[in-house]
């Protein structure tokens, strides 16, 4: 064991030279990669970078706080949307846009947190399931809003003076904000409030006892997931230069939820490895035409069977075994 | 960190930033002195994987085109991916079929959002598109089609159409629509409300009742259209929701005129609806499967070629509807093929017939190639044409 | 307009019949082993589709096709809990969910690589096109032998669960799976059991709902969440609540497309259990748990 002697040591995040290191070799390669690699890894990276966003929030939500959310893709949709129609409707610079898109999912998270409150398991998943069939059946039958299926064109985005038409200037823009709310999650979720949203998970009823105010953070952890989902949305938004509602159904909001499961429940880096793994996967299979489903149905089995605590339950494992190894 | 890595960073940087641009090739991308490959992504799987039919049926006659001896001594090589229907997977797909895959040319794509998410893309790229299968009044006005050739109708005209017919040779008074909520629908509702406008007081549009793919109970979308009172009703549906939607009209003793747009013109109908299919009026943009002997001859290829398709023989002969100019391109191409060759060859065809599509016309700034449909009775498991071909504007 | 009322309500309970089928599933998965099964569903378009081929391929006789698909189904279910979910011991309850999931693909694209994507036509006894006039109100023969049958199958449960030996058995273990299994009740054997009849029950929606909707990989999508939200409205631990809750949810449902707004009719399914919940998080007719800290 390390000793710690001063405080500063405590908080931080990566300790050690070898970790510093490897921490450093990661951010490069995440710098180098689009350099080397064909354009269409670019883009897989791009959007494996997107759901990441997305089950960092929902992991937030339903690993942390211990709530089930089968409607995710209606946040992401809000957020998509606002973007979408703040630029092309009323063009809007593209950091207040992006912004606004996670304002306006995260005011829709607590909107929704409110009523469920006192909803668990079962009651949750059709109440959250309900509301994004709900954002679906809105954004289809809108048109004035949304442009229903005839879609909306979303403007490339342009920071100051650059427009980003790359691939690489986009993978870079979401590979930042993914970083940069990643390093938030860290933070957040060994502060007071992640405490709280884990006391949540473990018992509600103790977890108040204890003063922690159900009201504010149960919404609050619906709120800072669906803002994570909403700024995602606006990124996939620029990604694909083009919005429709059938982009947002419940089937998006099922394989987000097995995103995090798969990755992690819980856990940061859980959530990074299960966007990552969960992206790849279909577009690996994509030439099997329709045997896709069976094998990576298959997979998904396969994987909880062998590892019931998910990709990063492995990892862990492993670390585990090595500590211990000459033993 | 140290000034050593620094300066290690710094030299791969620089070492990647004069490598890069040196990749791109002088040969053309997708083809070989022995092969043309041209891909596509399709829905195999998920809800929408009926219409992946269209990408099974390019695959059949692919095969049999080579089979025939390729065009110009090149083989064609067809590579099919699955997409779900979902957008993003789509455009993951077509850019990794341009990429790596290398294709020259795309065929198809289904659905709206699919085709538009990866719009931009293929025309930044300068790949070859033949026939997205969308609705293809989503195109008019549109300036950057120079390698996009379509071969689709358009639903908007087709609604017209059909309201006209029901308004003029029907005698019908009070119409309603029972549409899919997407743009399917949609545009097939927005081309009758046109042509209602247009028809000024003749007939009128009395109800509209959109379902969602999903849905499997029509009950009460079939009262709703009786209690319209419309004495015909257009039908904008899959061929599941269509028989649907006639047999629980029928339950309920209402029995309008029935038309429907052409993809309905699926003879599974007759299966599906039975004798609720009897006296329908429909589009055809081909002479159907049973009415021609060279579309029937091209159905029996098919079906030798991938038995599976029997199931399904609309959607595979409607593949080989948007395959065909493609080959008629290649071959007029001439054996020294570049893509400007072929966009050339592409639009000298003018009133071509293929085995499936006819009169097709293509030109310097026109992409549109078909502007004609034509409208056939359903009856007792058959169909008799009934019009000549009916043309409408070129938008693009 | 009264008239009219009563056929979209005649029309919603013939529809919420089968929601109550597939809410009894559900209701009975999730007493017993406190499991969502998101590949009920599945499982039960599985077994129409193995009835379709006895039927219409190798030409057995209906009701013969029926008892059969009711056992290979039930078999199906209760082999996926007793091979597969059985086996994830260590996972959670999210992780068993993902399991079913992962089920569920595995089974929608077995039937899509077997039978093809395209829609078919399920042979029925009853007709469709025959009807039967109460005044100005229409019913289909098969609209009335569904309800009918959905009836009769919620009696037999009714009289498994609160009867028979097995039913007590699979009341205990859904009550106290650790005593259960000190007092010598098969637990394993109990809830295999419990996955089997769930399963029969699914399927014999999806028999009763095919001739109606037509065959077809995903006719079992919506009829799935509309029970599963039918199960949860009316309590996800009150075989009474499915029922209410389904036949609630259909006529609900029927007379606000009929009459407010078609485009709307899912959204609105959902807002209204949303509204029951706030009021009482149980559903209609669950029972509240005082929980132990």
């Amino acid at each position: 064991m390390e000793l710690r002697e001063r405080y500063e040591e405590e908080l931080a995040l990566v300790r050690g030279l070898p970790a510093w290191m490897g921490m450093l070799a990661a951010l490069a390669a995440l710098v180098l990669f689009p350099l080397f690699t064909p354009r269409y890894l670019v883009y897989i990276a791009t959007l494996m970078a997107i759901h990441t966003l997305i089950a960092l929030g929902l992991n937030l939500l339903t690993g942390y706080t211990g709530q089930i959310s089968l409607g995710h893709a209606g946040f992401v949709a809000i957020g998509a949307y606002t973007a979408g129609i703040l630029m092309a409707r009323a063009g809007v610079p593209f950091p207040l846009a992006l912004l606004a898109s996670g304002f306006s999912a995260a005011f829709f998270g607590f909107l929704l947190g409110l009523p469920v409150l006192r909803l668990t398991g079962p009651y949750l998943t059709i109440a959250t399931l309900g509301f994004g069939i709900a954002v679906h059946q809105g954004l289809t039958n809108w048109e004035a809003l949304s442009g229903g299926r005839m879609g909306l064109f979303v403007p490339k985005p342009a920071v100051g003076p650059w427009v980003l038409t790359s691939e690489a200037s986009l993978y870079y823009l979401t590979i930042g904000i993914a970083g940069l709310l990643t390093w938030i999650a860290y933070n957040l979720v060994r502060s007071h409030i992640g405490r709280a949203f884990v006391a949540i998970r473990e018992s509600d009823v103790a977890a108040e006892v204890m003063g922690v105010n159900l009201t504010v953070y149960k919404t609050l952890a619906f709120a800072l997931s669906a803002f994570y989902a909403g700024i995602a949305g606006a990124l996939q938004g620029h990604l694909l230069g083009y919005l429709e509602p059938q982009m947002f159904t419940l089937f998006e909001s099922i394989y987000y939820f097995s995103m995090i499961v798969v990755g992690g429940l819980g856990t940061i880096p859980g959530s990074i490895l299960g966007a990552i793994l969960m992206t790849v996967l279909p577009q690996v299979l994509s030439g099997l035409r329709e045997w896709l489903p069976v094998v990576y149905g298959s997979i998904i089995i396969l994987i909880m069977l062998v590892e019931p605590w998910g990709l990063y339950g492995r990892w862990i494992r492993i670390k585990w075994w090595l500590k211990t190894w000459p033993l | 960190m140290g000034r050593f890595l620094w300066r290690v960073l710094a030299l791969a940087v620089a070492g990647v930033m004069l490598a890069g641009p040196t990749l791109t090739g002088a040969q053309e991308r997708g083809i070989t002195p022995t092969e043309v490959v041209l891909g596509s992504s399709m829905p195999l799987s998920g809800p929408a994987a009926y219409w992946g039919a269209v990408g099974k049926g390019i695959d059949a006659y692919v095969k049999y085109v080579n089979d025939q001896g390729g065009i110009h001594g090149r083989k064609l090589r067809f590579v099919l991916r699955d997409d779900s229907y979902l957008p993003p997977r789509a455009v993951a797909n077509v850019r990794e079929l341009v990429e790596r895959a290398g294709v020259f040319a795309i065929v198809g794509l289904i659905g709206t959002a699919n085709a538009f998410a990866v719009r931009d893309y293929i025309v930044q790229n300068r790949v070859i598109w033949i026939t997205p299968t969308a609705d293809s009044s989503i195109w008019a006005g549109f300036r950057q089609k120079r390698y996009l050739f379509v071969t689709y109708p358009s639903y908007v005209h087709e609604g017209a159409i059909l309201t006209r017919y029901a308004a003029e040779k029907l005698g019908v008074k009070n119409v309603a629509v029972f549409y899919q909520n997407d743009l399917y629908g949609q545009k097939g509702l927005l081309g009758v409300k046109r042509a209602v406008a247009a028809l000024k007081g003749a007939v009128k549009l009395v109800s509209a009742v959109p379902y969602e793919l999903v849905v499997t109970d029509l009950s009460s979308h079939a009262l709703k259209l009786r209690e319209s009172g419309a004495d015909a009703v257009i039908l904008y549906a899959t061929p599941r929701h269509g028989a649907l939607i006639v047999r629980e009209m029928a339950k309920i003793g209402y029995r309008p005129r029935l038309l429907a747009s052409f993809t309905l013109t699926d003879p599974i109908m007759f299966t599906l609806a039975g004798e609720a299919w009897d006296d329908v009026y429909l589009t055809a943009f081909f002479p159907l499967p049973g009415t021609d002997p060279k579309v029937d001859e091209t159905l029996q290829i098919l079906f030798r070629y991938d038995p599976t398709l029997r199931a399904n023989p609309f959607n595979s002969v409607a593949g080989v509807a948007f395959l065909e100019p493609f080959l008629e391109g290649l071959r007029r191409a001439g054996r020294d093929l570049t893509t400007d060759r072929f966009i050339s060859a592409m639009e000298t065809i003018r009133n071509w017939d293929g085995q499936v599509i006819r009169g097709v016309t293509f030109g310097p700034d026109r992409r549109q190639g078909i502007n004609r449909i034509y409208i056939v009775r359903a009856e007792k498991g058959r169909y008799t044409k009934l019009t000549d071909w009916i043309e409408y504007p070129v938008e693009f | 307009m009264a008239a009219l009322a009563l056929q979209y309500a005649l029309n919603g309970l013939a529809t919420g019949s089968l929601y109550v089928l597939v809410a009894l599933g559900i209701v009975i998965l999730y007493r017993t082993s406190r499991i969502l099964n998101f590949a009920h569903g599945d499982v039960a378009t599985f077994g129409t589709f193995v009835a379709f081929t006895l039927i219409t391929r190798l030409g057995v006789a209906p009701p013969l096709a029926y008892l059969v698909t009711l056992g290979v189904t039930g078999f199906l279910g209760a082999g996926f809990y007793y091979f597969i979910l059985r086996r994830a011991k260590e996972a959670t309850l999210l992780g068993q969910i993902v399991i079913t999931l992962g089920f569920a693909l595995v089974l929608n694209g077995i039937v899509v690589v077997l039978w093809g994507a395209d829609t078919k036509v399920f042979p029925s006894l009853l007709s469709e096109t025959k009807v039967y006039h109460l005044g100005t109100i229409v019913i289909s023969q098969l609209s009335l032998g569904s309800l009918l049958v959905g009836f009769l199958l919620m009696a037999l449960l009714y009289v498994l669960v609160q009867s028979t030996k097995v039913g007590l058995a699979m009341r205990a273990v859904s009550q106290n799976p650790l005593a259960a299994q000190t007092l010598g009740i098969p637990t394993r054997r109990v809830l295999a059991l419990s996955w089997g009849v769930a399963s029969a029950l699914g399927v014999s929606a999806g028999i009763l709902l095919a001739p109606v909707t037509l065959l077809d990989p995903f006719m079992m999508l919506d009829p799935f969440l509309k029970g599963f939200a039918a199960a949860v409205l009316g309590g996800m631990d009150s075989p009474p609540g499915a029922v209410v809750g389904g036949l609630a949810l259909g006529v609900v449902e029927s007379l606000f497309g009929g009459f407010v707004s078609v485009a709307f009719k899912a959204t609105l399914a959902f807002a209204i259990i949303v509204l029951v919940l706030t009021i009482r998080p149980e559903g209609l007719f669950g029972r509240e748990y005082k929980k132990r800290v």
